[in-house]
């Protein structure tokens, strides 16, 4: 029963995924291939771009840019959000700059990269500032999601600050980092990619840079379904170790 | 010995035993004979981490206060006597509700103390369990007697847990009756004489307390 539900699920989503395809091969019949490639230019594309290692050389340099800006707003951010959350002092000093900079709009932080930090490290400092709120906040908000009560039975049998901040407060912000580096993943690649075509020349931005200046739409296309793919492999990894780590006690 | 505290709820049942822990202080006066005691807890939830398993939520308390082996010896010990020994590795989400106030009357039986606090830990459960739980509770005081302190609302567990039942009234509350029972523990069903007595008396007293603020009922 169980196992027929699943077949069935399976096969209408792949139902939809070669509806879409058709769709998308009925609709670039109708257009020319720069306004619409059809699937099968947009494969041979990426097949070419695979084929000649430009896929893995700037697919290469997106990640590194992409982690290397997460990274950082990840090392950064989970101790801000725990420090907001357990210190009224540091939440009236930090609160109203993490909220200053998740408001900022990104053309703003783009354009002051650029004239701050030179052109060349303008992504991962876009990602860095676009990812941080995500984690700072999200690592407060799991803070304070904490259950007084299991507070005040920690207080009744003396367990000491450090041992409640490392096995009540961590354990609690745990499924809340997990959703805040799922969203903050999700920004990066996008973010990446914007920056890249906007300040460098290298990386998956500054190809489809090229490719619209060339009118390759296929490649655009290509490009895109590069990032598409990047962004759900994340998502699934994460999603995965979600489910390891936590639905034992969740 | 086990002092009960029996009274209308709004009273200042659970303020008592919070201030007797020191988790909450008074706003005057002081308390006598608490000081530099060794406080447990039982709450009115089971109040379990649910990050850690059965015999990791006995660790959490004990592993400051016991070395390891002797630590280790406590946890089994305690798990046996109250039928939780098949769940040691189990999280608290796959126990039951009884289940978990039992590992919450485990943790405050098997952390080292003087006096062991009792605030209405069995609320939220049916009659059955709630007598059940309330002869665990004997069994194990019976095996390491020390002060209790048990506030609860509902008579019967007064009278099969108590030595000493203190009626509170509400607003101001005060002291309204103290009753002593010696009755041994193994005689104590409701069907005795003296408990049934007891039991007319107090359900009478906290009757006349509730008539006081509802006098059209």
């Amino acid at each position: 029963m169980k196992n027929s539900s699943w077949l069935i699920k399976t096969l209408v989503q792949l139902a939809g995924l070669v509806l879409f395809f058709a769709l998308w091969q009925v609709l670039s019949g109708f257009y020319n291939h720069v306004i619409i490639p059809s699937p099968m230019e947009v494969g041979r594309s990426i097949i070419d771009q695979a084929g000649s290692g430009e896929l893995w050389e700037h697919g290469r340099q997106s990640i590194a840019r992409g982690l290397t800006g997460f990274g950082l707003a990840l090392g950064i951010g989970t101790p801000l959000g725990l420090l907001i959350g357990l210190n009224p002092v540091a939440a009236a000093l930090f609160r109203p700059v993490v909220v200053v900079f998740q408001v900022t709009p990104l053309i703003s932080w783009l354009l002051l990269a650029m004239i701050w930090i030179g052109f060349s490290r303008v992504p991962v400092f876009i990602v860095f500032v676009t990812t941080l709120p995500l984690i700072v906040i999200n690592v407060f908000q799991g803070v304070h999601s904490i259950d007084r009560q299991l507070l005040q039975m920690a207080s009744v049998f003396k367990i000491n600050k450090d041992r409640i901040i490392r096995e009540i407060y961590l354990p609690q912000v745990a499924p809340y980092l997990m959703a805040g580096i799922a969203n903050a993943l999700g920004t990066t690649w996008k973010a990446v990619a914007m920056s890249e075509f906007l300040s460098v020349q290298t990386g998956i931005g500054a190809s489809m840079a090229v490719a619209r200046i060339n009118l390759e739409t296929a490649d655009l296309f290509a490009w895109t379904i590069t990032l598409i793919v990047l962004g759900m492999l994340t998502d699934r990894l994460l999603a995965y170790l979600t489910r390891r780590k936590l639905s034992h006690w969740m | 010995m086990g002092n009960c505290i029996i009274g209308p709820s709004g009273c200042g049942k659970t303020t008592i035993l919070q201030m007797l822990a020191g988790v909450e202080q008074p706003d005057r006066g002081l308390i006598k004979g608490s000081i530099g005691k060794r406080v447990s807890y039982v709450f009115q939830e089971p109040r379990l981490l649910p990050w850690k398993t059965v015999a990791g939520n006995l660790d959490f308390i004990l592993r400051d206060v016991l070395p390891p082996v002797e630590k280790n010896k406590l946890i089994d010990h305690y798990l046996k006597i109250m039928g939780l020994d098949g769940y040691r590795d189990s999280y608290p989400k796959a126990l039951s509700g009884g289940m978990k106030q039992r590992l919450a009357i485990c943790r405050a039986f098997a952390y080292p103390h003087d006096i062991l606090l009792l605030d209405e830990p069995f609320k939220s459960l049916d009659t059955p369990m709630r007598l059940g739980l309330v002869r665990h509770v004997i069994k194990l005081w019976l095996a390491a007697p020390r002060t209790i302190v048990f506030v609860t609302h509902d008579i019967i567990e007064a009278l099969l847990l108590g030595h000493r039942i203190m009626v509170l009234a509400a607003r101001p509350t005060e002291i309204l009756e103290i009753i002593d029972l010696n009755m041994p523990h193994d005689r104590r069903n409701m069907g005795e004489e003296l408990l049934g007595s007891l039991y007319t008396k107090l359900l009478d007293l906290l009757d006349k307390e509730n008539k006081k603020y509802f006098p059209e009922l």
